[in-house]
């Protein structure tokens, strides 16, 4: 019996990090598009297009297709 | 018994068992969402059924092995066969179907091996099971599958609440309709895949398949409508476990657990530690009770669905052995075995009905009616 933790303890680092940067990517997106300047609202934007390149690659990841 | 009669009855089956993985399994994705109001119950089941549908014929690649080597089989080990088969599947349906009766979200892949186990058990000895196996492949990933899941959901939410503003936090449902769709596609990649590998394997070993070749079309589109069909149907008595009765659930926390639960589920599937994505998904709602400053975690429903976990391996387990042990008595065994699982079925249906909860029992509030002032158009109409 053997319990590969070298590999769990990549996966929690790894699982910490994408759900960490996506949670705040979008908390920043919604707390910027609130604002009123200009600046605000193109940097909000932007957090939602990276949000999104976020969910992209999720699904690069799900289908077997796309990474061989 | 004829063969082919075996094996058409495994088929179908096999096809009920991933139609109740369908429906066991909408919550995963669409608890959260549903209850924090950002899909409509039959819109979000709706989603989750078509993401289901298309991840199953997304993944061509076919487990080899159906039991993950739990089961020594091939080479000097046991050959399953069909009618283990038969008695496994009917050990996973039904205790599938009595935890869906109980509302408790448990793994359908847990199921599925405990059935097997218990018919193999009986039909090739203890021996047949590796114990160290069962131990580092099952038993400690359901330990730190919901622990990984709830940290990480933990701290995804103490992100989302300590960033934004409270009046802006009903934007988080918009972005949890992605993060659910992540959820369900991913589970269509997965959980169909099992069906299609139960089928392929008992059509091999029955002859009537080429050994090492794929599953045939028309299983794949088979398993992949089965799924889809029981996603559709939505096991609402576990949607409102998950979404209503751990933790009350806001859009921010929603989307925390649901981007915890996603991040978990891909790095589990993709760095070789494979954990379950029922109990990710309790995990992430646990944790995420536990991370919002005012929410309360109901921690006498956490514990009946931990004992629920512990309990599912056995408990198919034993239902699987049980319907072996008959079936080895020949014809008549089998005859008796479908006879049993078919009334087994038939009683927890109308059981169900007694205390019937369906897409009805989820009031969900306006989406942004507290938030957004009413627009003067739109007030006329309503």
């Amino acid at each position: 019996m053997t319990i590969a933790w070298s590999s769990f303890a990549i996966v929690v680092v790894s699982a910490l990090v994408a759900a960490g940067l996506l949670v705040t990517l979008f908390s920043l997106a919604l707390r910027l598009g609130s604002g009123v300047s200009t600046a605000h609202r193109v940097g909000s934007i932007a957090l939602y297009v990276l949000c999104g390149l976020v969910v992209v690659y999720g699904i690069y990841l799900i289908v077997p297709a796309l990474h061989g | 018994m004829d063969i082919t009669l075996i094996v058409a009855l495994v088929i179908l089956l096999a096809l009920f068992f991933d139609f109740t993985n369908g429906f066991h399994d909408t919550a995963n994705a669409m608890a959260t969402p549903i209850a924090t109001g950002a899909l409509k119950p039959k819109v979000a089941v709706a989603l989750a059924a078509i993401l289901n549908l298309v991840g199953a014929f997304l993944s061509t690649e076919v487990a080899k092995t159906i039991s993950g080597g739990l089961i020594r089989e091939g080479d000097g080990g046991i050959q399953i066969t069909p009618v283990l088969v038969l008695a496994g599947l009917i050990g996973a349906i039904v205790w599938n179907l009595f935890t869906w009766l109980l509302g408790l979200p448990s793994s359908s892949s847990h199921a599925l091996f405990g059935g097997l186990i218990g018919a193999v058990i009986v039909g090739a000895g203890i021996g047949a099971i590796d114990g160290g196996v069962l131990v580092s492949k099952i038993l400690i990933p359901a330990v730190l599958a919901p622990l990984t899941a709830g940290l990480i959901s933990f701290i995804a939410t103490k992100i989302a609440y300590a960033i934004t503003r409270k009046q802006e936090r009903d934007g988080f449902k918009r972005g949890q309709i992605f993060t659910s769709s992540l959820v369900s596609l991913a589970h269509g990649t997965n959980d169909a895949q099992k069906t299609m590998g139960v089928i392929t394997l008992t059509l091999i070993a029955a002859g009537l398949q080429d050994v090492d070749s794929g599953p045939q079309f028309w299983v794949i589109v088979a398993c992949a409508l089965a799924i889809a069909i029981g996603t559709y149907s939505g096991g609402w008595r576990i949607i409102k476990t998950l979404g209503r009765d751990i933790t009350d659930v806001e859009p921010a926390q929603g989307f925390a657990a649901e981007a915890a639960t996603t991040a978990t589920i891909l790095a589990s599937s993709h760095l070789g530690f494979a954990l379950s994505t029922t109990q990710v998904a309790s995990g992430s709602v646990i944790g995420t009770g536990v991370g919002r400053k005012g929410a309360s975690v109901r921690w006498r429903t956490a514990g009946r669905i931990a004992l629920g976990w512990l309990i599912t391996i056995p408990a198919a387990g034993a239902v699987g052995a049980v319907a072996a042990f008959i079936a080895g008595w020949g014809f008549w065994g089998i005859v008796i075995d479908v006879v049993l699982a078919v009334a087994a079925i038939l009683f927890i249906f109308l059981r169900s009905r007694r205390n019937q909860i369906d897409h009805r029992n989820f009031h969900q509030p306006e989406p942004g009616a507290f938030v957004r002032p009413k627009r003067r158009k739109k007030a006329g109409k309503r």
